[in-house]
Order: structure tokens, then sequence, then C-alpha cells
């Protein structure tokens, strides 16, 4: 084990990983202090470019180190203008805008980024003792169990990612039956092509992450025509901020631990994980009814979780092939392309790359905070960009990756399609998580329950690691629905 | 019916359509499926079916938001937030902006188009004339650099010929 890690340290550390690590901390540090772009839309920008590179250590630094580091930036735009970057920050808003409307942002972002280091560091040494636990258990697993354990990420998104099981499950199904289009090379049939050469090859995940996320956040973007807000002064306390997050050590630590729990279950993902510690924090904490109004508290306590939440959203995805979000379904579907296959061979022969991606998560996040604070005053004049320097960005790049997905004009009609698609489902509250997961999900699936049934016959059903599994796809389904209707009764 | 009503209404009944469009695409897809040898229908079958069932699921709770007597549920909140539109035009200004893009890009082609549409979108919407260009003038060196010169993307011809690069 200690071979591997000295391994995948080195592999990050070489010069060619180390230069892209810095360009996704970047870029990631963009994306979260400018409102109204997400990190799927960024790594599904991503996808082509790092479609073409041949090293996979530096496809981990990039996009791992992009990822990693979304929500560390977005506090910016949170505690500056009262709008999260990220979905990860929301929470963070209550209190830090509060402590900027009293003339101490320079304190409330500089607890939020010492919050995001040490959340950033609790969470891949949580992954880290998770590993010797996931080798025997992922070993045992064969193809039925696999089986399962596709859909019940996919159920499991599908259920939690919005306010609407149904919906969720159905997007899902959804996205599973798009990945069926194409050529079947195993029995030689055309699937849905409708004799159209251009979809033999299947629908690429480029056009459809970009279609679902990229247009629809960019017409968001666009119809709400974020004006340029009032400026907030960033004040003093810009070192107390630093020390609230000492004072407050076990508060930290408890929310990164929060943090990494949500990660690790598919489909809450940031938007909840900072909503959680929030929650935790104001049931532990004493003098709960200082929250909301100006507690640094507030501020640590979501910062932690949601940065220690990407780790634990890597057990599932490294261990089980199970991304637990939208951008953790990208970044594998990255891997898969440059021949980093999750499942049991993380956790044994190719180790070394699951310890590049926790000292990727580990040093990005250093320099991202180390950045953050050292030009914490440039950085806060950036977050007041009107929407028009953003928009047309955006787009261009968006329709520009989307033809780098086949070179053809076609391309572009069918992220057309998917940007309708996208749209309509975000107007009339589709989850649109699901459907990615089910695009990415789709082709192991299928060949999981093949392999099943050409080994077992329905024996499969009956064994006792899909029984346990199948009881917990049904605990997930059911149980917030049963938990709505509740809530529905009592209202 | 007042005019949030009205728009309530509308909204559901659009609802209904896209679920309904939903199902539609799922029969489809299990009509076609089913002429298909098992190796390749099973997955479409199974999930399909299941699909839907959930859809007529769907379909009834959309339904019973169109009845007339039917009250909006304040207590729970069970759908993604929608777009609320600032603008006279709502989402219909920024898809025309889309779709023109696409055209341009057809007509006159990349090169061509992303600096003409990030100039004219930035400057329509209140951006000055140093931005405007500065914004324009970013958009395609990065484009170039990043899509032509490390990705090497053939850019298509445009159906304009004189913006043909040679």
């Amino acid at each position: 084990m200690l071979e591997a890690a000295l391994d995948g340290l080195l592999g990050v550390l070489a010069l060619h990983s180390l230069g892209l690590m810095c360009v996704g901390v970047l870029i990631g540090s963009l994306v979260g202090f400018l409102p109204g772009i997400g990190g799927p839309t960024t790594l599904a920008i991503m996808l082509p470019f790092v479609m073409t590179m041949q090293d996979p250590m530096a496809v981990i630094a990039l996009l791992v180190g992009l990822d990693a580091v979304g929500n560390t930036a977005s506090a910016f735009t949170s505690i500056l203008i009262s709008v999260p970057g990220s979905s990860g920050s929301q929470a963070t808003i209550l209190d830090g805008f509060a402590m900027a409307k009293r003339g101490e942002a320079a304190r409330a972002l500089s607890a939020s980024f010492m919050a995001s280091l040490i959340g950033g560091f609790i969470g891949p040494i949580v992954l880290l003792a998770s590993l010797p636990f996931l080798r025997p258990l992922v070993l045992a697993f064969g193809s039925p169990e696999f089986f399962v354990l596709t859909i019940w990420g996919l159920a499991m998104v599908g259920v939690l990612s919005g306010n609407a099981p149904v919906k969720g499950l159905l997007a899902g199904i959804i996205g599973v039956l798009i990945a069926t289009v194409g050529l079947d090379v195993k029995s030689g049939i055309e699937r849905f092509a409708f004799g159209e050469p251009y979809l033999w090859e299947g629908i690429s995940l480029i056009l459809v992450a970009l279609g679902l996320f990229g247009v629809p956040e960019c017409i968001d973007l666009a119809s709400r025509k974020t004006s340029i807000a009032e400026r907030t002064e960033l004040g003093s306390g810009f070192t107390e901020g630093i020390k609230d997050v000492f004072r407050h050590w076990w508060l930290t630590v408890r929310s990164s631990a929060v943090g990494v729990w949500v990660g690790f279950l598919p489909g809450l993902g940031s938007s909840v994980a900072d909503w959680f510690a929030y929650a935790h924090a104001i049931q532990t904490e004493k003098n709960p009814g200082r929250f909301g109004q100006g507690d640094v508290r507030g501020v640590i306590a979501p910062e932690a979780a949601n940065n220690s939440k990407e780790a634990g959203s890597y057990i599932p995805t490294l261990a089980f092939g199970i991304p637990g979000g939208t951008s953790t379904a990208l970044i594998l579907t990255a891997f898969v392309a440059v021949g980093i296959e999750p499942g049991p061979e993380m956790l044994t022969s190719k180790l070394n790359f699951t310890f590049a991606v926790i000292w990727t998560l580990v040093i990005a996040n250093i320099v991202a905070v180390a950045a953050c604070m050292a030009f914490v005053k440039p950085i806060s004049k950036a977050c007041f960009f009107p929407f028009y320097t953003i928009v047309p960005l955006i787009l261009v790049f968006v329709i520009v990756g989307g033809f780098s997905a086949h070179f053809s004009n076609t391309d572009l009609l069918v992220l057309l399609v998917f940007s309708v698609l996208g749209f309509m489902m975000r107007r009339h509250g589709w989850p649109r998580a699901p459907l990615l997961l089910g695009v990415v999900l789709g082709a192991k699936m299928e060949l999981y329950l093949w392999l099943s049934y050409t080994r077992f016959g329905l024996e499969w059903l009956w064994r006792p690691g899909v029984i346990i599994l199948f009881v917990l796809v049904l605990a997930s389904v059911l149980y917030p629905v049963w938990q709505q209707k509740r809530a529905v009764t009592s209202a | 019916m007042d005019g949030p009503a009205r728009t309530r209404q509308q909204r559901n009944v659009e609802k209904v359509l896209f679920t309904a469009f939903v199902g539609t695409i799922l029969v489809i897809a299990m009509v076609v499926a089913w002429e298909w040898p098992v190796r390749a229908s099973i997955i479409v079958l199974l999930l399909g079916s299941i699909g839907i069932a959930l859809t007529l699921v769907q379909l009834v709770s959309d339904l019973k938001s169109i009845a007339p007597d039917s009250v909006p549920s304040e207590a729970l909140n069970l759908e993604a937030p929608a777009f609320e539109s600032s603008s006279r035009w709502g989402t219909l200004e920024i898809w025309g902006w889309i779709i023109g893009f696409l055209v341009l890009i057809q007509l006159i082609g990349f090169l061509y188009a992303i600096p003409l549409f990030t100039f004219l979108y930035t400057k329509g919407y209140g951006g000055g004339w140093f931005l405007s260009l500065v914004l324009a003038a970013c958009a395609w060196s990065l484009v170039y650099a990043i899509f032509g010169a490390v990705l090497h993307v053939p850019w298509p011809d445009p159906l304009i010929s004189v913006f043909k690069i040679q």
C-alpha cells in the first residue's frame, strides 16, 4: 500500500500533472465564484479535451483538482453578494452575508477558506481509512450484486436528487434507454438508430451533459439578468476568521464528517451537504439563536462539509463504479476513456490511481485556499461581473464543446435537442442528474444483467448479497415517498 | 381566473403534456424493442415496463393538479425551482440568441460567428464598446487556442463561401 501511495504522489507531483492540476484549480475556482456556471457544465466542456490525453495521472490531476475546489471559491459570492457560486454554498449565505453586511466579510471569508481546507483534509483521510474495508467487500461481489448496485445508485440519485421521486426514477430510466442507442456489438442489432449512421456509435455523453446542464444554466442566468450587485466592503478581521475555525475545531471536524457521509450516499450531493451540516450545527451548538444573524459557526459548518463531501463521493465511484452525482458521473466517464476502470482493480493492482485521487484532493485544496487567501481582493471584485459578460462566453464554449463530440453539424442538432429536454425538465421540476447517471451506468447495467442471467439463470435473484441490496433499493425508494406522504398528511 | 392562477394552470397543463410525452417515448421504445433478440431487448423491456407504470402514476398526480378545484400546496414543495424570467419575452429571448448563434455558425463558420455573437450579445445588453470588443477577442482566442491549436478541431465550411477559411 505504501508503494502505491508513493507512486500516486509522484504521479501527481510530476511537472505535467502538477501544472494541469493548477489549471484545474484555477478553472474550478473561477467557476466557483462566477454564479451561474456549475461544476458539471465545466466538466462537460472539458471532456473533449481530456479524452485526447494519454496520461491517466494527468487526467486525475486536472479533473479531480477542478472538482475539488469549486466549493471553496463559491464562498466569495455567497458571502459578498448573497448569491451562491455553487449549490454547495447556499447555507453559507445565511450567516456569511449577514457578517458581510456588518463589515466582517474578510473574517467570514477567511473562516470559510480555513474550514474548507480542514474539510478538504478530513475527506481524503476518511477515503484512505475506508480502503481496507472496501477491498474485501468489492472482491466478494459478482455481476448480480454489481447489477443491483447500479440499480441502487440510480434509484438513490433518482429519488433523492430532486423533490419528486417518481420523476427522478423516470429520468434515470430514460437515461439508461438513451445509453442503448446505437449498434449492439453482442447481438449485431441496430438499436434506436433508425438507419442513421450518426447514431450507430451511440449518443455522446458530452452532448447529453452539455445539453442538460450547460444550456439550461445559461438560460437561467440570462433570464434572471443578474445585474451588478451593490458592492460590499471586505472589512477587517481576516486573521480572526482563521482563529475562529480553530476555536470551533470540534464543529469543523463534525461538519466534515457529515459532509463525507452525504458524499458517500449517491444522490444527495453538494446542495444537501451544507444544509445538513448547518442543521447539525444549530442542533448541537450552544446559543443556536445566534445562527442566521452573522454567526461565524454558520459559515464554518457548511464550508467544511461541502469540501469534505467531495472525497466521500469518490468512495462509491472508485470502488463500485457508482458515481454519487453529476460531477463524479462525468469524471468517471473521463476515467474510463483514459483506461482507469473503477471497481476491484482500483483497490488492488491500480491502487496508485486511487492514491492519486486522494493526493489530488489534498494538494488541490491547499493550492485553492492559498490562492483564495492571497488574491482575496481582486477575486472579490470579480464577483460583480454582470451576466452579459458571462453568458456569451459560456454559450460559445458549450456549443464548440458540443461540436467537438464528433466534429459534425449533427452534434449541434443533438445538443439542441438535449438542451430543450434539459430546459423542459428544469421547468417542470424533473431532476436531470438521474438522466445523466442513467446514460453513464446504462451499458454497465445491461452487461451485469446479461452476465447474471447467462451464468445463473434466475438463481442469481436468491443470492444473499442480491437480496440485501434489493432490500436497500426498496428502502431507498419507499422511505422518501413515505416521508413525503407523512409530511403532506401532517400539513 | 386571475393572472397568476391562469399562469399556474397553464404550467400544470404543460406539465401533463411533458409527462405524456415521456410516456409516449417509453411506449415507442418498448414497441420497437419487442422485435429484437433477448440479448438486445432485455434492458429496454425490463426498465421500459417499470417506466410506463411510473409514468401512469405521475400522470395521475399531474392531472390532479389541473383539476379546477385543486389547491396549490404551500406546505410541501415537490418541484425543483423553475425559471422565473424577469424580461418581457421571458426565456424566448435567450432561445432566440442560441438559435441565432447556431444559424450564424452555419452561415459564416465558427471562427467568424464566435466573435460576432460575443460582441453583439455583450453590446446588446449594455456592455461598452471596449468591453464588448475585448470579450469578443478573448472568446475567439480561447476557442482558437484550445479547440483549434491544441485539439485540432476541423472547422466545417460555412454556407457563405466568402467566409471559408483557406
